[in-house]
């Protein structure tokens, strides 16, 4: 049986008394691409920053390969899991190819300007548009630009909130591909949506309700 | 790459953005100007000695004018959402740190650079002893860059933090600010550069403290 390249078990966060996430498991083995589905204020988002080592939970453990996050380097942690969230994680004033590369060098992986390029026609995004700031960009052109800059990374972990998110119809086809593609190299993927779309590509929905989840299938 | 490469990257990145949109340093240098224009108007008047003001003034508006540059210090980061890829580097969060000081002790030398003859011109004040204010000028700009950075930090996307931020900061660095005007009292009366010794250690002894424990602190904000 395939390990789990990031696990959580008995998980557990609550605001005040209210228990958002309650003794909750899961398992996102490498190659597996996920969706996570439920309500509007079913805790989608707290879980999926509970996983990328961005809040702590009140009870349980997450492990990335085995590996408890906590007791974990957060720039080991950081390197491992690529993150998109509701901002699209680019410098505003920067340009697309600046982003790219910046945030490449931060992660400790080297890009060359073609591999940049080859990035950027990837996610969709036009030659003439690579060097304006991305504060000029449509939501839509962002949240591409913010998956290049993800893609450029070498996170073997990718968790996407909302990514679909302001993308046009050409958007969401390339988002899916580029998905499915990498989950088939190997990458472990979990995506919160209520798109269809992503849902119908994916490998496993679930789906959270009252704190716990159930698979959708 | 190591952390001090990256933390290169980083205040490489945050010139370009600071080139390209002119604001912060632009605001800071004229939110001086005008505070020394409101001292002189408030102060000056027939009779009265300059030199006693200058100080009180210099350091006042220095300070007054960092705390326009760290309110905007983290923009970059809280507008586009990447304060947590780029505090999760490799090297943990103190590149980030120390490019964020960096800058905003270029800015407040930029602003120094204006305010200090501006200062000397309206108050028609002569410096005496230039070696020591220097120096006390780099001590406490190095040290309320240092906590400056540290609380701006703190106070991300925290409400309020436009009156919180100089709430924490001023009692802060009000050692600095105390050895500041008497050093640079003291270097406009032209006593000798020893009398000032006193205040330039407790400085300097600040600093070291701060730059040992702000890089940290930062980072255990962050929750890294």
């Amino acid at each position: 049986m395939t390990r789990a390249r990031l696990a959580a078990r008995q998980l557990a966060w609550a605001a005040g008394p209210r228990y958002v996430l309650l003794d909750l498991a899961l398992a996102l083995k490498g190659g597996e691409f996920v969706v996570l589905s439920g309500a509007n204020g079913s805790g989608k988002t707290t879980l999926m920053r509970l996983l990328g080592g961005r809040m702590r939970a009140t009870g349980g453990t997450i492990a990335l390969d085995d590996a408890p996050l906590p007791t974990l380097d957060p720039g080991y942690v950081g390197r491992r899991i690529g993150w998109l969230g509701h901002k699209p994680g680019l410098y505003l004033d920067l340009t697309a190819r600046e982003n790219v590369v910046l945030f490449a060098r931060i992660a400790g992986a080297a890009v060359s300007s073609a591999e940049v390029d080859e990035l950027l026609d990837t996610v969709g995004l036009r030659r003439a548009d690579r060097d304006r700031p991305v504060r000029q960009f449509s939501r839509g052109m962002q949240q591409r630009a913010g998956l290049a800059r993800v893609m450029a990374t070498s996170a073997d972990v990718w968790l996407f909130d909302e990514p679909t998110t302001g993308l046009d119809h050409d958007g969401r086809a390339m988002l899916l591909q580029v998905l499915r593609d990498r989950a088939d190299a190997g990458i472990a993927i979990l995506v919160a949506s209520h798109n269809h779309e992503v849902i119908n590509v994916a490998d496993r929905h679930l789906h959270l309700v009252d704190g716990r989840l159930q698979d959708a299938a | 790459m190591n952390g001090l490469r990256l933390a290169g990257v980083l205040f490489a990145k945050d010139l370009r953005i600071a080139a390209r949109s002119r604001e912060v340093i632009g605001f800071m240098v004229l939110f001086a100007i005008l505070c020394v224009l409101v001292f002189a108007f408030g102060f000056l008047r027939e009779g009265a000695s300059a030199d006693e003001f200058v100080p009180g003034v210099l350091w006042v508006t220095l300070l007054f004018s960092g705390t326009v540059g760290l309110l905007r210090l983290f923009g970059p980061e809280e507008e586009g959402g990447t304060l947590e890829l780029v505090a999760t580097s490799h090297a943990g969060a103190w590149p980030l740190f120390l490019a964020k000081a960096g800058l905003q002790l270029l800015f407040t030398g930029i602003v120094t650079a204006v305010v200090l003859p501006l200062t000397l011109i309206f108050f028609q004040a002569t410096l005496q002893g230039a070696g020591a204010l220097i120096l006390a000028l780099v001590l406490g700009l190095a040290g309320t860059t240092l906590v400056g950075t540290l609380c701006a930090g703190l106070l991300i996307g925290v409400r309020m933090r436009e009156v919180l931020l100089p709430l924490v900061l001023y009692p802060t660095v009000a050692p600095l600010l105390i050895a500041g005007v008497k050093t640079t009292a003291l270097c406009l009366s032209g006593a000798p550069i020893e009398e000032a010794s006193t205040w330039l250690l407790l400085m300097a002894v600040f600093d070291a403290v701060f730059a040992a424990l702000a890089p940290w602190l930062h980072g255990r904000a962050l929750g890294i």
